[in-house]
């Protein structure tokens, strides 16, 4: 018992160090990002209520300005922590070293410089007005080039897999990462290259958005959950049997959604009326994973005091299932007929990616760098500091912007208000949301912090190194063995 | 699961599913909607964007407006925006054939511009109005959070020379002091004469009839 233990450890340290460098380097340039796109965020927010701030050059004009946060924090946050979270799991659930990682390299440097790229023309007077396809056209090929070498890693991983089972982080990963370059290209075709007339051009754009959250970045964050879950409890998931349709169910059903971000827009009804129906069949698939992780950690959730990943990763699933409602609200016509339009909607979309997305891949650095680096965080009150400002940035944030979207979607249906009392009120809320804002930045700059003191080579030296308990971290069964209970 | 095939092969009819039921779909019913020729005058609506106002189109574009405003009237009975004078009518698919890139936007930070050249709904909005509210937001509409472009206009010296016919008027508060002029850039220009070319007047009688059938379920629905 013992030594298969330990064969699996050493198996799993050669998978780690083979991952080592390329993961690095994508969760790097991330928190770079990250911290780029917030401050971005930050002037954007500050400039509707101080309006002067920043004014009068076209570079930070706010319509450019906050364009270019999102992409920021969407393309280089986002896509760059996916890759690191999403290769690393890919090759330690397929039980196999990360060859040829020099490509992988040479990938991120493409598609950071795409995104560098995308960004400088959004600033630049160059973008395309299209939600989170604003880069402009010439990037394109950069980011679909920088991914194809990422995407194509990835698959073969899969391809040489070790193990008999393919866990179910394993099914969202792959799928996130089949669909995340059709989405893109598809989007860029039909909206840039060889654009389609008319209304058609907003249901493609929503159609992208909506795929971007839903089939990239909500099943990462489930690939995160499924996985780490199991892992630090030493418990498989609890009705791991159901996982398989709830996977289906709800990739299924998203994939048709994209239409209710159109309620009332000058495009046929069919086309809200499907995504209505399509987020209501979502409540399965969301209750199912629901169960599935709450029930894993029913009885244990002392356990959340002693993992820092677990805590966010408790966090991430928590979003996961108020995005989902407030989907399902903003679909039906009474509400949306209030709220549409308003900061609500910026609400739902935020709740996805930082909520549920960002969350996850926070509890996955905590997780994978020790392991990767051989070090220990140097600062827990960093750790603290970052858990304790996300956690209330997304309470603050949540209950702002959903206050502050109710009372704004009042105001503009009552035609007697004019719309200079609007901006009024507003103003309160646009500083709450300034104030969120900064929390998360502190947050982040503590990540930052202790990142480098764990990677990098010089910064690092006075670090102590790690050492990881036995169970019920790193002797654990690995997840696969749950996943023949569920396929007997 | 064991079997990467059936994975793969899901994955993809998933996404093949979603892109001809919606995209597809979307596309057969809407790709050919074409100008509608008004009997009575004998002109085709929706008119085509004239090219200086088609060059304003890319000006709103680059400079985002759509993240604070956006160009879709929803139908009576759907919130509040005829109310508001955002237009005469919701807006209908057919309208948006003449627009090159098409802004409905998803944020109302700022009012909805589907009509903000109409004078028949905005008495005051001509040209005049716009470049002040480009230059100083403040001069007609104080308080208000919509950020200055001044970037977009020219601050000459008069410097003995005759005034330029382009230059624009501000109350004193807000004009550069003596012996200046704000003259509108070429992109101010272009930019103007799109939100002036922003307006649906005609109303279709086949989308009309459409509509007054829908209405009554609508109600129904509250
Ligand atoms: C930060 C958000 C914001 C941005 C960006 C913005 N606006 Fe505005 N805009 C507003 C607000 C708020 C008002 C309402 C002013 C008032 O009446 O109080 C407004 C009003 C207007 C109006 C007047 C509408 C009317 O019926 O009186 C026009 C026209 C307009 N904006 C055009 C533009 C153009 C063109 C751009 C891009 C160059 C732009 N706006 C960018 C917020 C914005």
């Amino acid at each position: 018992m013992n030594s298969t233990d330990n064969n699996a450890r050493t198996e799993q340290m050669e998978i780690d160090a083979s991952a080592k460098w390329p993961v690095l380097v994508f969760f790097g340039s991330a928190i770079l990002w990250l911290i780029a796109g917030g401050a971005l965020q930050l002037i954007a927010s500050i400039q509707l209520h101080t309006p002067s701030f920043l004014a009068g050059c076209a570079w930070t004009t706010y319509g450019r300005v906050a364009p270019a946060a999102q992409n920021a924090l969407i393309y280089g946050w986002g896509m760059n922590a996916a890759f690191a979270f999403g290769l690393w799991l890919m090759a330690r659930l397929s039980a196999t070293t990360l060859r040829h990682g020099g490509w992988l390299f040479v990938a991120a440097k493409f598609w950071n410089i795409g995104v560098t790229l995308g960004l400088l023309g959004i600033l630049g007077r160059f973008s395309t007005s299209f939600e989170l396809l604003e880069m402009p056209r010439f990037v394109t090929l950069i980011l679909l080039a920088g991914y194809a070498m990422i995407g194509v890693w990835a698959v073969t991983t899969f391809s040489i897999r070790n193990t008999e089972n393919v866990y179910a982080s394993q099914w969202y990963l792959f799928g996130a990462a089949f669909w995340f370059p059709w989405l893109y290209a598809i989007a860029q075709i039909m909206l840039l290259k060889a654009p389609v007339r008319g209304v058609l051009q907003p249901v493609v754009n929503a159609w992208y958005v909506h795929g971007l959250y839903g089939l990239w970045f909500i099943p990462v964050a489930l690939a995160a959950a499924y996985y780490f879950l199991p892992k630090i409890l030493g418990k498989p998931i609890a009705n791991y049997y159901l996982a398989a349709l709830a996977f289906w169910w709800l990739v299924g059903t998203t994939a048709f959604a994209g239409g209710s971000r159109l309620i009332g827009a000058p495009v046929p009804v069919w086309i809200s009326t499907l995504g209505a129906v399509a987020n209501f069949l979502l409540v399965v698939p969301v209750v199912v994973i629901a169960l599935n992780l709450f029930g894993t950690l029913s009885g244990r959730y002392s356990a959340l005091q002693s993992s820092i990943t677990l805590r966010f990763i408790f966090v991430s699933i928590l979003g996961f299932v108020l995005a989902s409602a407030f989907n399902l609200a903003l679909s039906m016509r009474g509400f949306a007929q209030v709220v549409q339009f308003t900061l609500m909607t910026d609400l739902r979309d935020w709740l996805i990616f930082y909520a549920c997305f960002s969350t996850a891949m926070f509890g996955a650095a905590y997780f994978i760098l020790p392991r990767l680096t051989g070090k220990e965080w140097r600062s827990t009150i960093l750790v603290k500091t970052h858990f304790f400002t996300t956690a209330l940035g997304v309470v603050l944030l949540t209950a702002g912007l959903a206050a502050a979207g109710w009372q704004q979607g009042h105001l503009l249906n009552d035609a007697t208000v004019p719309f200079g009392d609007i901006t009024k009120v507003l103003t309160f809320w646009f500083t709450f949301r300034s104030i969120g804002l900064i929390v998360l930045l502190i947050g982040h700059l503590a990540f930052l912090i202790n990142f480098v003191w764990i990677a990098c080579p010089l910064n690092s030296r006075g670090t102590p190194l790690a050492s990881f308990h036995q169970p019920p971290d790193l002797s654990l069964p690995n997840p696969a063995k749950a996943a023949t209970e569920g396929h007997a | 699961m064991k079997n990467g095939l059936a994975l793969f092969l899901g994955a993809f009819v998933i996404l093949a599913l979603s892109w001809a039921g919606l995209l597809l779909t979307a596309h057969q019913q809407l790709g050919s909607l074409s100008q509608y020729k008004d009997p009575t005058d004998d002109v085709l609506y929706p008119q085509p964007l004239s090219g200086v106002a088609d060059q304003g189109r890319l000006v709103y574009q680059d400079l985002g407006c759509v993240s604070c405003h956006t160009q879709q009237v929803r139908h009576e009975g759907f919130g509040s925006d005829i109310e508001r004078k955002w237009g005469l009518r919701g807006s209908y698919a057919r309208d948006y054939i003449r627009d090159n890139t098409v802004f409905i936007g998803q944020s109302r930070l700022g009012p909805d511009l589907r009509n903000t050249g109409s004078l028949e709904l905005h008495p005051y909005a001509d040209a005049e109005y716009f470049y002040k509210l480009l230059y100083a937001p403040h001069s007609v509409a104080p308080g208000t959070n919509m950020p200055a472009y001044t970037f977009l206009f020219d601050v000459h010296p008069l410097a003995g020379r005759q005034p330029s016919d382009k230059a624009i008027s501000l109350p004193g508060k807000y004009a550069p002091g003596a012996g200046y002029e704000v003259v509108p850039t070429l992109r101010a220009r272009a930019l103007v004469a799109y939100l002036m070319s922003l307006k649906d007047p005609f109303d279709y009688p086949t989308e009309r009839n459409l509509n007054a059938a829908a209405a009554p379920a609508k109600e129904g629905a509250h």
